[in-house]
């Protein structure tokens, strides 16, 4: 019983050890809202379950009154507009820290505030531009020409990247660089441009790019300019994937896709309800070759049985009709040894199976089965003979670490098709050239190198030096190659110069006035001089022959110390 | 040697690191370079042979032992240099002062050529490979001005460096291993347990984060972006050699061109001569 019955009853206070009583009810007693503490009182030990609902807001109000907070019209900037707009918001005005040295001073304060710095939106920072690469005039002649595009263009597609924020189908609507040409911005027309002046009459039809060729060149230029700036070895991860993506951008694909995804879109209902069926069918065609590879590749297994009879007639085995009939035969009698074979013993080894089969000829039979297989069914050979190598391979696979292209670069790995196992040095290759040639080709590319005044050593054979100095030899050599063509073309026009000052010579005694022209002179000489004539070109032809027959000696002769 | 259980070959991978080798000599003189006592008098120069890796990276790891042959008439003139015996010394030896390569000094007169054989770490199987350098004590070059601008140098050294990049042709499985774990900047050690084993691939991704001027890192194929004093040999010195070499093939291209046309215009010559001497 509370305190309160009691006093209502009038019983003592002594009666109940009352400390104790208060604790319990204080620390017992729900807190509840809206009721006199006297009426909950009246409850007792059994709180009172039900409570009006009384609105105390007014009371709370009252109670908890704060100066009301202080709101403000204040001016911003968008540091994201280029107009310098200033617009204005309202804004909770300062801490109360300065609103305790008085109302008057702070007003003051807070407007010198605002008039000093008007703050900047908080929203200006998500206006990112993105990085569109630079480059300067020499950067893009070493690297970046492309006789597709000229250098006006590119910058122009440049600039509407940033423009458009690398939006592509925005940069593709808006690119118009005939537009940008009808309208000169200056005199700087690029080195290719410089006929297509906009004064001119005639205004070049510019070529219709799709926005994939933007993207295209816009990434061969942008990953150029990375790998210009640094080197592909010296990325970082992040650097490194995003060049990769840039350098692998392939249009051709990337339209392939487009146009694939629009189709895909544009498919009408029965369209797809026969798509799915031809798929079906497919998966169903698959599913019987592979039964039918499958079995084929049984029957070739056990073709291997009787040898004694396929060696000697192959013929009737290369026809299905044949390989049909073999089928039959040798399931009847597969059947019958099948049977035993369930008793637990192993029939399928062609060592085993066959009676007639000696073990020492069953491998090279297998092997001649083999190649008889791949003249008749190649696509059953090609699969039953791959599994071998997978099983080889298999276990050292997983071993090796896959290097990503990057760790490729550190560590200086690159695949071959062909390699000659072993350790080598990169400047073997020119020495092998060099050294494969007979002496006095070899003595004749030095030569010429050093009227080159490139050094036959390398400085730095890299692979990148030693691949363009390869070039270089080739060129080299066919240079030398021609310069033999061309003096043994110099011998033969000696050799007919000689001739004809020789039949000038001859002639002219012959014919005194011949003058008149050469075909005339040829004419009336013809009867006359027949003979002679017949002799010089023997001889002609004979020297010829003698010159040639020398040069290609020759030739032949450089080609024998080559190989 | 070749250890017959090394696994099988990588196919088709080739791994290169490049290094240098060459000779580096300084003529005897009374302020810098002292003969020292017990050097025959007609001795003129002291020389140095050597072979290292670009940027003074370590090369232990891949090259076992180098064998510089000397002249015959030097005592004691093969003289054969191990890894291990080198990396023991320099456990002894405060960083700055340790060896990162193979040299071997000498004194002398006269120029010769020194062979040397790389034997290379025992993992990887292969067989010792030779190399020839010319040991040069006197300036050279092919013009006088190149030999001028050797001699005035500086320090009056004479420098006959040559760099090589050294392939693995299809490596074994194991000596692949090697070659591709391990990178990391230089100057930090080496960590625990060699260059074998997993978990690398997360120190090299961490290693590229710290890699941003472009240093070449202990144990990968790199070679510097710059060319410095004392290290000829970078991407830019490549560049320079490329562009010489694509100036000469250009030049070649001309005289191509020129000849061609000039045989066309014989041609054409040696038909009308022969036809005239044939009618």
């Amino acid at each position: 019983m509370s305190s309160d019955v009691r006093d209502v009853l009038n019983l003592s206070v002594e009666d109940r050890p009352r400390p104790a009583k208060r604790q319990k009810t204080a620390a017992s007693r729900p807190n509840l809202k809206g009721l006199a503490r006297e009426v909950q009182n009246l409850g007792g030990d059994n709180p009172i379950a039900i409570v009006p609902e009384i609105s105390s807001f007014k009371k709370r109000r009252l109670g908890s009154r704060k100066p009301a907070a202080r709101w403000k019209l204040a001016p911003f900037r968008n540091s994201a507009r280029g107009d310098g707009l200033l617009l204005k918001h309202w804004k909770r005005e300062a801490d109360k820290s300065s609103g305790q040295d008085g109302p008057a001073n702070e007003h003051e304060a807070t407007a010198e505030k605002q008039s000093e710095e008007i703050e900047d939106s908080e929203f200006a920072k998500f206006n990112v531009s993105v990085n569109v690469p630079q480059y300067s005039d020499d950067q893009y002649n070493a690297t970046l020409t492309n006789k597709d595009w000229t250098k006006d263009e590119t910058d122009y597609l440049m600039e509407t990247c940033k423009k458009f924020d690398l939006r592509w189908p925005l940069v593709w609507d808006r690119y118009d660089y005939a537009l940008k040409m009808l309208v000169p911005s200056g005199q700087g027309s690029g080195e290719g441009e410089s006929d297509a002046d906009p004064n001119s009459a005639v205004v070049p039809t510019p070529k219709i790019r799709t926005m994939e060729d933007l993207k295209a060149r816009y990434y061969e230029v942008a990953a150029k300019m990375m790998a210009v700036q640094r080197p592909v070895q010296y990325m970082n991860a992040a650097e490194f994937s995003l060049h990769e993506t840039m350098v692998n951008f392939r249009p051709g694909d990337e339209t392939k896709r487009k146009a694939y995804a629009q189709s895909l879109l544009g498919r009408s209902k029965e369209e797809i309800k026969e798509e799915e069926s031809l798929l079906i069918e497919v998966r169903r065609i698959l599913a019987r070759t592979e039964k039918f590879n499958q079995e084929r590749r049984e029957l070739y297994n056990r073709l291997d049985y009787p040898q004694s009879e396929t060696t000697q007639d192959l013929s009737s085995f290369k026809t299905s009709m044949g390989l049909q009939n073999l089928l039959q035969t040798l399931m009847n009698v597969d059947k019958s040894k099948k049977r035993k074979s369930l008793a637990g013993t192993e029939v399928n080894t062609p060592a085993s199976a066959g009676p007639s089969a000696h073990p020492g000829s069953t491998p090279i039979s297998d092997h001649r089965r083999e190649s008889i297989a791949a003249s008749t069914h190649r696509d059953s050979i090609g699969e039953s003979s791959r599994p071998e190598r997978p099983a080889k391979k298999g276990p050292q696979q997983p071993e090796r670490r896959k290097l990503t292209e990057q760790e490729e670069q550190i560590y200086g790995v690159s695949n071959h098709d062909r390699l000659s196992s072993g350790p080598t040095f990169r400047f073997e290759r020119i020495n092998k050239i060099l050294t494969t040639k007979s002496n006095a080709q070899h003595q004749r590319i030095i030569n010429t190198l050093a009227e080159l005044d490139v050094p036959a050593r390398l400085n730095m054979p890299t692979k990148a030096v030693v691949d363009q100095m390869e070039k270089l030899l080739n060129q080299i050599v066919i240079l030398l190659d021609l310069k033999k063509v061309g003096d043994k073309l110099d011998a033969d026009i000696k050799v007919e110069q000689v001739k004809k000052a020789d039949r000038e010579k001859r002639n002219a005694p012959a014919e005194p006035e011949k003058k008149g022209g050469a075909d005339e002179a040829a004419k009336a000489g013809a009867p006359a001089t027949e003979s002679a004539k017949a002799d010089a070109a023997d001889g002609a032809q004979q020297a010829g022959q003698n010159g040639d027959a020398g040069v290609k000696q020759e030739v032949a002769e450089d080609k024998m110390d080559t190989t | 040697m070749a250890p017959v259980n090394a696994g099988k070959r990588v196919k088709g991978v080739q791994i290169h690191r490049p290094f240098i080798y060459g000779t580096t000599a300084r003529p005897f003189n009374d302020t810098d370079n002292v003969r020292p006592p017990g050097v025959p008098a007609d001795h003129t120069h002291s020389w140095t042979v050597f072979v290292k890796g670009v940027e003074d990276t370590e090369i232990f790891y891949w090259l076992r032992r180098v064998q510089f042959k000397l002249h015959e008439s030097i005592p004691n003139h093969l003289r054969t240099l191990d890894a291990e015996t080198i990396s023991k010394e320099n456990e002894t030896k405060p960083p700055s002062k340790r060896q990162k390569g193979f040299a071997v000094h000498e004194t002398g007169w006269g120029e010769f050529e020194i062979t040397i054989k790389l034997y290379y770490d025992s993992k990887s199987g292969e067989k010792p490979q030779t190399l020839y350098h010319h040991l040069r004590l006197h300036p050279y070059g092919r013009t006088e001005a190149e030999k001028e601008a050797m001699r005035n140098n500086g320090t009056g050294e004479v420098v006959a460096w040559t760099y090589e990049e050294q392939l693995f042709n299809e490596p074994y499985e194991e000596f692949y291993k090697i070659l591709t774990t391990g990178a990391r900047d230089k100057g930090t050690p080496a960590p625990g347990g060699g260059g074998k084993g997993k978990g690398k691939g997360g120190k090299v991704a961490a290693a590229e984060e710290n890699n941003v001027k472009g240093d070449v890192k202990e144990r990968s194929a790199m070679i510097p972006l710059q060319t410095r004093p004392g290290q000829p040999f970078s991407r830019e010195a490549e560049q320079l050699e490329i562009k010489r070499i694509r100036e000469g093939e250009e030049k070649v291209q001309d005289m191509i061109l020129q000849m061609t046309r000039s045989h066309k215009a014989k041609e054409a010559e040696l038909a009308a001569l022969k036809e005239a001497n044939a009618a």
